[in-house]
């Protein structure tokens, strides 16, 4: 869905982007990570074709951002870090505008705004002006505003920025069920732990470049990562583990061992079952919520 | 209907605002009519206030449509619409002004009424035409400042905005000047009687006709600009051929007032042909100097452009020089011909000479002093160093009894006559040496510091 090869972009007098290429296949959510002063805005914008690169290529659904750049922004919607409303309109005129503005046909547009208003949570102030919203209801309208014509490909940038821990579910949610529905999403963020709930791929940038050199993938829906412990030391933990059916051994040791396995419940018993059995003395189970971060900081050890 | 101009009606055009808007006239006009003989009267009133709602504060919110986008950070959201250039440009030029030409149609209404019943319906219709055309003109000159301060990523400040709003006003004074000359139904200012026939390549045409044509040609260059403008911040490309079109109209349209260079005594002895090329150059040379000051100096943009050039890709190296570029080189080229043709007066070939090579210099000065300047522009200070050229040092030549080294500041005539042709030229190519080695080194810096 989204290619780019050898991205330069240039300012004045610094090179924020110095050869990029990568590769988002489609219905999938990506995770930008990166300090500050990177380029993931930057390369955010390139992606929206908001900015030319200097060298290299950036294709969206086969466009490329030089040749057809107006075509490429009636496939996306794009959140920029800092972004606006129209404080004086009612949620429902903002919605109305964004809708006739993306190109949806007059008798389509109350259709669009109802549904776009309702992924987000807005259907009960579709009457309140957006500047008497809150910080959080703010940031849902301008989701709205970016999704309402069902773009193909969704660029956000730091979406979850000051929203509250319930505000910031409700965005993973929201975010996954796009992509469920077809769309394509790359998410810049500074905070991994949220990135975790949604999404299955990691770009990390530092200083215009991608540490690692592509995409690594973080998260398989079907095939979860676990953790598992142990209360009594078994030098067999690897071997016993890596001989089981459906079962891919990430790293282990004595104690511990991380891994990924089918999603399916009654193979996970099984497995419980078989390792009780086999004597180890299995003090804690479960789905591993820091996958993210570990690849991040690994690859970061790496680059560094 | 167009989504922009939709938007800017659901802000702009309240029951409430239309209501207070109609009142307040109403009341001025009201007066007016009370007052008429003491002062003037509703005609006159609704001329000063058509000025005042549609010029005045129609271009101030003609340069806030665009900047306003930036401030409140709409700008990107609404470049990702699917709008087209033409159709935001109309959108916002007329949607943002909604307001202001509500008020000016109530004004115009009252005009038209006083005209009707004072001097008939060809004055009417004539004053109709002009009161659209000057409201129409002035706000897209203060929209097109906007945009192309927009494209140079600077826009935002009230100062900025007022600088926007100042080149719709002066968009507004010079058209009103100049129809003020043939204006059937008076001057507002100036009680002289209006002209009747313009020269024009040897033509005496109707004057008004004249006007009212220019001022819409005008008006529709302007709006071609605005288009243009917008086509660029959508990412849109634009050709060349649509500039190089409008500076081939106004080569051919300032040329045709040769006849009132015989008013001049130092230029009265050219004849007919070298007048209109020194017009033509004149006005080239002069856009030359606007554009390079307007168009951002992106020194992103020269690399590419020499790269394009270095690796003979002509097509798109053409197509990427800038607005400046093209007026100064066709300034060189109507100079040359100007050369050739005054080959029998080595005089005034000098002159030529020199004046082509003292802008070629002003040129590569301005592009060098945005590559100096650690600010976004070097704009302030290009404007200081030709400050300096061409005011600052002279004054101090000439009050140190230098003046034979004038020849180094402006065209001037020199003992040999090759000499200030020859300076200029010397001038013109160190300036663009070091302009050219600057962008080198910055491109070889900006290597260094990314690698």
């Amino acid at each position: 869905m989204i290619e780019v090869r050898d991205l330069v972009y240039e300012y004045p007098s610094v090179r924020a982007l110095k050869g990029i290429s990568l590769h988002v296949a489609p219905q999938t959510i990506t995770a930008l990570v990166g300090p500050n002063g990177a380029g993931k805005t930057t390369l955010l914008r390139c992606l929206a074709a908001l900015e030319p690169p200097y060298s290299g290529r950036v294709t969206i659904d086969g466009l490329d951002t030089l040749q057809a750049p107006r075509a490429i922004h009636a496939r996306l919607g794009y959140l920029p870090d800092f972004y606006g409303l129209y404080d004086a309109l009612s949620v429902r005129r903002v919605l109305n505008y964004a809708a006739r503005a993306r190109g949806i046909a007059p008798a389509l547009v109350a259709g669009a705004v109802e549904k776009a208003a309702g992924h987000v949570g807005l259907l009960d102030r579709l009457e309140a002006r957006a500047g008497e919203l809150s910080r959080g209801l703010r940031q849902r309208l301008a989701i709205a505003q970016a999704i309402v014509h069902e773009p193909r490909v969704l660029l956000l940038d730091e979406p979850a920025a000051g929203l509250d821990p319930q505000a910031r579910r409700d965005l993973s949610v929201l975010l996954l069920m796009l992509k469920d529905a077809g769309m394509t999403l790359v998410v810049s963020s500074h905070i991994l732990a949220e990135l975790e709930d949604y999404c299955s791929e990691m770009i990390i940038i530092e200083a215009g470049l991608i540490v690692g050199g592509q995409a690594i993938k973080v998260r398989d829906v079907e095939r979860p990562r676990y953790i598992l412990e142990v209360a009594t030391a078994r030098s067999d933990l690897r071997e016993f583990l890596a001989v089981r059916a459906g079962v891919d051994v990430i790293e282990a040791d004595d104690y511990h061992a991380l891994i990924t396995h089918t999603k399916n419940a009654a193979a996970r018993a099984k497995l419980i079952r078989d390792l009780l059995a086999s004597g180890f003395e299995v003090s804690s189970f479960g789905e591993s919520t820091k996958a993210l971060e570990d690849a991040y900081f690994k690859q970061v050890g790496q680059g560094s | 209907m167009n989504p922009e101009f939709q938007r800017n009606l659901w802000l702009e055009l309240t029951p409430r605002r239309m209501f207070l808007m109609a009142v307040v006239l109403a009341l001025v006009f009201f007066a007016a009519a009370l007052t008429e003989g003491m002062v003037s009267g509703p005609g006159e009133a609704a001329r000063w206030l058509y000025y005042l709602i549609v010029v005045v504060w129609g271009t101030r919110n003609a340069a806030l449509s665009v900047v306003g986008e930036i401030r409140d950070r709409t700008w990107d959201g609404q470049r990702l619409s699917s709008l087209g250039a033409g159709a935001m440009t109309w959108g916002k030029l007329f949607g943002s002004t909604i307001y202001n030409w509500f008020g000016g149609a109530i004004c115009l209404a009252v005009i038209l009424v006083d005209l009707l019943g004072n001097r008939g319906a060809a004055v009417a219709l004539i004053e109709l035409v002009y009161y659209l055309a000057i409201g129409v003109i002035a706000q897209a000159a203060a929209l097109l400042a906007s945009l192309i301060a927009a494209g140079r990523r600077q826009a935002h400040s009230q100062f900025e905005v007022f600088l926007y709003q100042a080149v719709g006003l002066a968009a507004a004074i010079a058209a009103y000047l100049v129809w003020s000359t043939a204006d059937p139904a008076g001057s507002m200012l100036a009680r002289a009687a209006p002209i009747d026939f313009i020269v024009w390549w040897g033509l005496a045409l109707d004057a008004r006709a004249f006007l009212l044509l220019s001022l819409a040609i005008f008006t529709a260059w302007t709006l071609t600009g605005c288009v243009r403008q917008m086509k660029l911040e959508l990412k849109m490309r634009n050709g060349p051929f649509v500039w190089l079109g409008f500076l081939l109209f106004i080569g051919l349209y300032v040329a045709g007032f040769d006849a009132w260079l015989s008013g001049f005594g130092a230029l009265a002895h050219l004849d007919v042909v070298a007048s209109r090329l020194l017009l033509a150059g004149t006005t080239f040379g002069a856009l030359a100097y606007l554009m390079v000051f307007l168009e951002p100096k992106d020194r992103v943009h020269y690399r590419w452009l020499g790269r394009a050039f270095a690796k003979f890709q002509f097509g798109p190296a053409l197509a990427g020089l800038q607005g400046w570029m093209t007026a100064a080189l066709a300034t060189l080229g109507v100079g040359i011909a100007l050369l050739v043709w005054l080959g029998h007066t080595p005089p005034d070939q000098a002159a030529v000479g020199a004046m082509l090579g003292f802008l070629s210099r002003d040129m590569a000065l301005v592009v060098l002093a945005s590559m100096l300047s650690r600010r976004k522009s070097g704009d302030i200070a290009a404007i200081a160093i030709l400050f300096a050229l061409y005011i600052l040092l002279p004054a101090i030549v000439k009050g140190l009894n230098y003046e034979t080294s004038l020849v180094f500041f402006f065209p001037r005539a020199s003992d040999p006559l090759w000499l200030s042709p020859a300076l200029a030229w010397g001038e013109a190519v160190l300036a663009m040496v070091l302009a050219a080695g600057k962008l080198a080194l910055s491109e070889e810096k900006t290597r260094a510091t990314s690698a």
